[in-house]
């Protein structure tokens, strides 16, 4: 990675982190951060002690919620690199084996039978999630044919069941109450987090966060051929579940927590590899950061644009879909064959 | 150090393509297999990189069972140079070629530097040191097969496999290939199976051939015994013919039409050139 892309992503982190720090429906200037941290290291005494409120906002809503979107940004984007290394295809997203449809399934449920609890949507959400890409693999597994197009094919399958699943409960919902919940939920939004939140999710995200990191190299030998990358030593397999595993169990644990985000597993690779290039030793990390700042800052936008807070996904998907053609207009007119046309 | 093919049967699904093959390759030899297409040539290739498991059979490298073997174990063994090769992603032909040293670095850990300093000593020995840091896709289809070429070296095996690694290539890549593998087995002493669909490679390169036909080994030897009209007729096709050129050197031709429909060489009336080659068993044509 050139040095100038890594200071330009720096710069781009440290410009969201204060951005979101300071943007809100209650906003806090340069001043009050600096003061709310001094008050945090226990020197509010030489610099006067804030507003109970604005420390109420700052430590209890704004801060968990943006580790809440950095984290489910990196987690998103990993899982997304991940599966585009998989299925060897640079238009795979992190739901391409069914986890956003069990994710939203199980959610719905557990608005319609559970009230709404939100610990009950948190562990419907990632236990269906969990539950739709198994039995995508279990479907896949009974298959003679062993290659990752056929476990694409049961993705979708056992995506199409999940979302027939959920039109039904949408259905049959109660119009004035849980279908509006339902549908918020579907859209994505970090405006319930709290710490709570961010103990269920941020350890899930790390863990398989470090392990993606760790053996990020291995994924450059499963984007070749199948018989290449076994006859280069990788049991194909078992690292392709291994990979699938994690990967699942972050986007499960990010989806119950905020619901759906559209886009940004999609694209935040794409920008990465522009950046980094297609060696997974760096694209991992680089993704792993750009798609945490980027969700740091669109959910900034989210919740200070307007009034009400709009759905995440659609933030997203207004400024990450442009994004990405823009991509590739300047990749052709330099003349370069970019992914995309594989 | 050599490779034994025993008994295999193979197939795919209930249709079995190799019947009852056995093969000995010793070492620091190139050994080619020619048949037509479908005879099975490309399904021993999978049985003997163990990605397909043969139904009845084994194979054994360095008096080694293949079957027995992790997939670690296997790729320290045998690499392969497939037919074609393309990539998803825009790696360069450096990362393209380290990606093969996954058979002899932790799981956890990349390519060190001085794995890099090797790709590039193998790069300069094949004449392609330029290419290392060019995206593969952009590469023609020779120089994707010359760096085809240098991951199997870099993999460092004592077997090698090269699924018809000609196909698609000009006369001049062609050539270049084969002396390189034969530069190769000199100097490394590995051992090369190559499967070739030209007569004509096989009798300027490989010390040994074993003809293929209908999933079974037709005849096997010395590339000089083996290769003469009968065995190419009946494997090959019947319109092709062992001449001598004036030098001494033998080539295949084809005689005018090889299968009953298709001509290989133009009708023509006018006179031909004279011809400067003699059939096999010594007459002037």
């Amino acid at each position: 990675m050139k040095k100038r892309s890594s200071i330009i992503l720096v710069l781009f982190f440290l410009f969201s982190l204060f951005v979101s720090l300071c943007a809100g429906r209650f906003p806090i200037g340069i001043e009050g951060i600096a003061r709310l941290v001094l008050v945090g290291l226990g020197l509010d005494e030489a610099f006067g002690t804030p507003l109970h409120e604005v420390q109420l906002i700052f430590w209890n809503i704004r801060l968990p919620r943006i580790i809440m979107s950095f984290a489910v940004g990196c987690g998103i984007s990993i899982a997304g690199a991940v599966f585009q290394a998989l299925f060897r295809n640079p238009l795979a997203a992190p739901d391409i084996l069914g986890v956003t449809a069990g994710s939203c399934f199980g959610a719905a449920a557990a608005i319609m039978f559970f009230s709404g609890m939100t610990a009950a949507v948190q562990c419907s959400s990632f236990a269906f999630g969990v539950v739709a890409v198994s039995l995508a693999y279990l479907l896949a597994t009974r298959s003679w044919d062993t290659s990752a197009a056929v476990l694409v094919i049961s993705g979708i399958v056992v995506s199409a069941f999940f979302q027939a699943g959920l039109s039904v409960l949408m259905y049959i919902a109660n119009p004035y109450d849980q279908l509006a919940q339902i549908v918020f939920w579907i859209m994505g939004s970090f405006h319930a987090s709290s710490w709570a939140k961010v103990q269920t999710t941020l350890p899930i995200v790390v863990v398989g966060s470090v392990l993606i990191g760790v053996f990020s190299w291995r994924l450059n030998m499963m984007t070749q051929h199948e018989e290449q990358a076994l006859s280069m030593g990788i049991d194909v397999f078992r690292w392709r579940l291994f990979y699938v595993g994690v990967s699942t169990l972050m986007v499960a644990s990010s989806v119950a927590s905020v619901g759906t985000i559209a886009w940004v597993g999609l694209i935040m690779p794409h920008i990465a590899r522009y950046l980094a290039g297609p060696d997974h030793k760096r694209l991992i990390p680089v993704t792993a950061f750009l798609g945490g700042t980027f969700l740091m800052l669109m959910d900034t936008i989210a919740r200070s644009i307007l009034a009400n807070e709009i759905p995440i996904s659609i933030i997203t998907s207004i400024f990450g879909a442009p994004f990405l053609g823009y991509l590739v207009m300047k990749r052709r007119e330099a003349g370069v064959n970019d992914e995309l046309a594989h | 150090m050599s490779l034994h093919i025993e008994n295999i049967h193979a197939g795919y699904g209930k249709a079995n393509v190799l019947d009852d093959v056995s093969l000995q390759v010793n070492q620091g030899c190139i050994c080619a297999l020619m048949g037509r297409n479908g005879s099975g040539k490309t399904t021993l290739m999978r049985c003997i990189n163990a990605v397909l498991k043969p139904a009845r059979g084994r194979v054994t490298a360095m008096g080694q069972d293949i079957t027995r073997l992790s997939r670690l174990e296997i790729a320290r063994l045998v690499s392969i140079v497939p037919q074609s090769s393309d990539t998803a992603f825009p790696f360069s032909c450096m990362e393209m070629i380290l990606m093969s040293c996954a058979n002899r670095i932790k799981a956890w850990s990349a390519p060190s530097s001085r794995e890099h300093a090797r790709v590039r000593l193998i790069l300069e020995e094949l004449e392609i040191g330029h290419l290392a840091d060019r995206p593969f896709n952009h590469l023609s289809g020779g120089e994707k097969q010359l760096v085809m070429l240098a991951r199997a070296l870099f993999q460092d095996t004592p077997f090698m496999l090269l699924d018809e690694p000609n196909a698609h290539l000009d006369f001049a890549h062609q050539h270049t290939i084969m002396e390189l593998m034969r530069g190769v087995v000199k100097k490394r002493g590995v051992t090369v199976l190559i499967t070739l669909h030209d007569p004509n490679l096989v009798l300027y390169y490989c010390d040994r051939v074993a003809m293929m036909k209908m999933g079974r080994i037709v005849t096997e030897g010395p590339t000089e015994d083996v290769m003469n009209d009968r065995v190419l007729r009946e494997v090959l096709g019947n319109g092709i013919q062992m001449e001598v050129t004036r030098k001494g050197r033998r080539v295949v031709t084809p005689m005018g039409r090889v299968t009953k429909n298709i001509s290989l060489l133009p009708d023509t009336d006018e006179e031909s050139e004279p011809c400067d080659v003699r059939t096999a068993n010594g007459t002037v044509s």
